[in-house]
């Protein structure tokens, strides 16, 4: 079995290097990576390509075992030809007034709820976070578009930049390798 | 967003509503700025929720400041059913 260590190592290196190693092993790969961000990504990453992840808790650390070649390595089903990403980078709509921007932004996000066409992902970036965060106003409508499919990631360099980190309230963390990829391989792309 | 038996107030411009929003969330109360329902004509298209527990506050702190809601609704089943006269 291939094994790889990506101890110690800065978002968005652990899921680059398990994506280079899946790409070029052949069978199962054994990871140890760090709890938090690392695992969660990894984890995202390799069953969004079909893997198999099987974690086993270490001292300090996480063993996974990635196994089952995935159907299609080179899409993942959240990247799949189609999928709409709307890329959320503030906290605000529009510009104007900081208050009015706000106020905008929050009644956009509820207004999806009640929408029968969702995106099938939503990134925020930058203040964007401070929407996913707890304090924030449009939990509830995250969740409920949780609820409903739509995969909510915020960027985990803004949440710790902001101080937010352990305060994220709706949806999950991911990278910049994440993002990028989001990107070029959507349909379209809405920004905010 | 707006679950059976909760409260929509509906104002007529986006100035009070915010104003409304403010007062409100300076007094602690627990309540959401929401787009208007469709099923709700609203001009501005903003929307107070809140529920049963906290109506009387609710009310009581927009009566004092002035800002009384332009209509006022309460979510029942699928629909929505107007409250006359109470404000």
């Amino acid at each position: 079995m291939n094994s790889l260590d990506v101890r110690g190592m800065a978002c968005p290196l652990p899921v680059v290097s398990v994506k280079r190693a899946l790409e070029s092993a052949e069978g199962e790969l054994r990871v140890l990576l760090d709890d938090g961000a690392p695992r969660e990504n990894v984890r995202r990453f390799a069953e969004g390509r079909g893997y198999r992840v099987q974690e086993e808790p270490l001292e300090g650390a996480f063993a996974f075992t990635i196994s089952g070649a995935a159907k299609k390595p080179e899409v993942a089903a959240s990247e799949r030809a189609g999928a709409t990403v709307m890329l959320i980078g503030t906290d605000r709509m529009g510009d104007g007034p900081e208050e009015l921007g706000r106020l905008l932004m929050k009644n956009f996000i509820i207004t999806l709820v009640e929408l029968p066409e969702l995106p099938d992902r939503i990134l925020f970036i930058n203040t964007g976070v401070l929407l996913t965060a707890a304090g924030s106003e449009v939990i509830e409508a995250l969740e409920a578009l949780g609820n409903r499919g739509v995969e909510v990631l915020s960027c985990g360099i803004c949440l710790d930049f902001f101080k937010k980190k352990e305060s994220l309230a709706a949806g999950g963390v991911t990278n910049m390798f994440t993002i990028a990829e989001s990107l070029l391989q959507a349909r379209s792309v809405v920004r905010l | 967003m707006v679950k059976d038996g909760d409260y929509v107030a509906i104002f007529n411009s986006v100035h009070r509503v915010m104003e409304a929003e403010r007062l409100l969330k300076d007094k602690h109360l627990k309540i959401l700025l929401i787009p208007a329902p469709r099923a709700l004509a609203a001009d501005c298209g903003l929307a107070i929720r809140y529920a049963g527990e906290v109506r009387s506050e609710v009310e009581g702190a927009l009566a004092e400041a002035g800002l009384l809601p332009r209509d006022l609704y309460r979510k029942s089943g699928e629909a929505f059913e107007k409250i006359e006269g109470e404000l």
